[in-house]
């Protein structure tokens, strides 16, 4: 890890963790309805202020905590066009397999390029430091997987490239 | 498998086979660029007609086709084309050779079909450019080949240089991304020491090369590129180099669609298995639950619904 991601991941697991104070809160707008109360907007008074954290203009995270449920969404950095349609690949192949990513959620907050909505049932059900955890090494992998596929498909343009005019050689 | 084969392997398998063991058999296959074939033994079991239809068989026969078809399989083939079929060839299995390596070269050759039928306007623009450069005169014809719905070959000969010019049609954003990468090192690769008698690439998107500006019913669109392949007289000095830079520059389009394909795939496997390992990071946040068998004070077992 570099040290310039390093302070960023730590901002982002402290205020996580803060952040991920939750208790179940019946809405108080239709009766014997529980939802996350930051996906449903019903009552100002339960949502709390969403906080920014941002390492550069292209790489940020928001978390927005209410009193049942936290929602964060990642930006993930995008340098040039490979990297975009990389990133927008390895996203919408993870959020079509939400259902098995419990915290995940199926379609990203607006500007971002993945969210993650966290309840209290998560919290109650699986270990709270852990799923934190998840978070910080999938903001940690998911820069180095871009890179990585991308320095492969370079790598495979040129030998293919090579090998075909190489052919015209013999 | 980097490099692409010219040769049909069914064909090839096929005949390979029926060689040793004739039967009836009557099958229809396709290969590169929409050309289909139909393999069948009409009349007896030793005799197998061979019929393909290729879409741009009508300008193949204007760039003379046929000549080079006659050229390579001589009485093979056939005057009247089967039906639904643009050319057929005839092959009598007892009237071929039985030494194994002419066997083989036969084979192949049989194989080469539709290498041989797409070879025509190449070899054109070869010998055109011989004319030219003895006469100096000024560009031949533009040759166009309509091989694909949308995308096409174009061949030009000058007094110097033959140009190949393929218009390739990228369906999908992520492909004409992967497409940009590719032919970007298509271009650069040239720069390499041991690869600099390759013909010269050029590639540009969205708009044709001059040579080819003039034509109509091209579309301007994004998904759209171009690349032109120069090729030099080294590149078609004799009939051996010549044949083997024909066989390779036709199937470029299929080997870059190939290859894109290919990376398509990797990514994907990539993918599949990093969320394996993300979806293990997520599991062990999982608490253990307790899954005793309960039971009530009679001995009775509690079963949720």
């Amino acid at each position: 890890m570099s040290n310039v991601l390093r302070p960023y991941l730590a901002a982002v697991r402290s205020t996580l963790t803060a952040a991920l104070t939750l208790e179940n809160f019946a809405s108080q707008v239709v009766e014997r309805h529980n939802k996350p109360e930051v996906e449903a907007g019903g009552s100002k008074e339960v949502l709390l202020n969403p906080l920014t954290i941002s390492r550069n203009e292209n790489e940020r995270v928001l978390i927005e905590p209410s009193v049942n449920s936290i929602r964060l969404s990642i930006k993930i950095k995008q340098a040039d066009e490979i990297e975009r349609i990389l990133c927008h690949q390895f996203t919408r192949f993870m959020m079509q397999r939400a259902e098995s990513f419990i915290v995940l959620r199926r379609k990203p907050v607006q500007g971002y390029d993945i969210s993650f909505l966290i309840t209290n049932t998560h919290t109650e059900t699986m270990l709270k430091h852990k799923i934190v955890d998840f978070i910080i090494q999938f903001m940690e992998e998911v820069d180095r997987e871009i890179s990585e596929m991308k320095l492969s498909l370079n790598a495979r343009a040129r030998i293919v490239a090579e090998s075909y005019l190489t052919a015209f050689n013999t | 498998m980097i490099l692409l084969e010219s040769q049909n392997y069914i064909i090839q398998t096929t005949l390979t086979e029926k060689i040793n063991k004739p039967s009836s058999l009557d099958v229809q296959f396709v290969d590169f660029d929409g050309v289909r074939f139909h393999l069948s033994t009409p009349e007896r079991k030793t005799s197998l007609l061979l019929s393909m239809h290729i879409r741009c068989w009508d300008e193949l026969v204007k760039y003379g086709a046929l000549d080079i078809l006659r050229r390579e399989y001589g009485v093979l083939l056939l005057d009247q084309a089967e039906q639904e079929y643009n050319v057929s060839l005839d092959i009598d299995l007892e009237q071929i050779p039985s030494d194994p390596a002419a066997q083989e070269a036969f084979i192949l050759s049989v194989a080469l079909f539709k290498r041989n039928a797409l070879a025509a306007p190449f070899e054109r623009g070869f010998k055109t450019q011989k004319e030219l450069e003895a006469s100096g005169g000024a560009p031949g014809e533009l040759m166009e080949i309509h091989y694909r719905d949308e995308e096409a070959i174009y061949v030009q000969a000058s007094p110097d240089r033959v140009t190949v010019i393929f218009s390739t049609v990228f369906r999908e954003e992520t492909d004409r991304i992967f497409g940009k990468v590719f032919l970007q090192e298509f271009v650069d690769a040239r720069r390499q020491p041991s690869i600099q008698n390759a013909p010269q690439v050029l590639y540009s998107n969205r708009d044709p090369p001059l040579e080819i500006r003039h034509l109509s019913g091209l579309r301007a669109a994004d998904d759209i590129g171009y690349v032109t392949f120069v090729l030099f007289p080294r590149h078609f000095l004799n009939a051996t180099v010549a044949g083997s830079t024909i066989s390779h520059i036709q199937l470029f389009r299929d080997y870059l669609h190939y290859h894109i394909k290919c990376s398509k795939a990797y990514m994907h496997s990539r993918m599949r298995h990093r969320v394996a390992e993300f979806q293990k990071v997520l599991n062990r946040a999982k608490t253990e639950v307790a899954t005793t068998e309960r039971k009530t004070a009679t001995g009775r077992t509690l079963i949720s619904r």
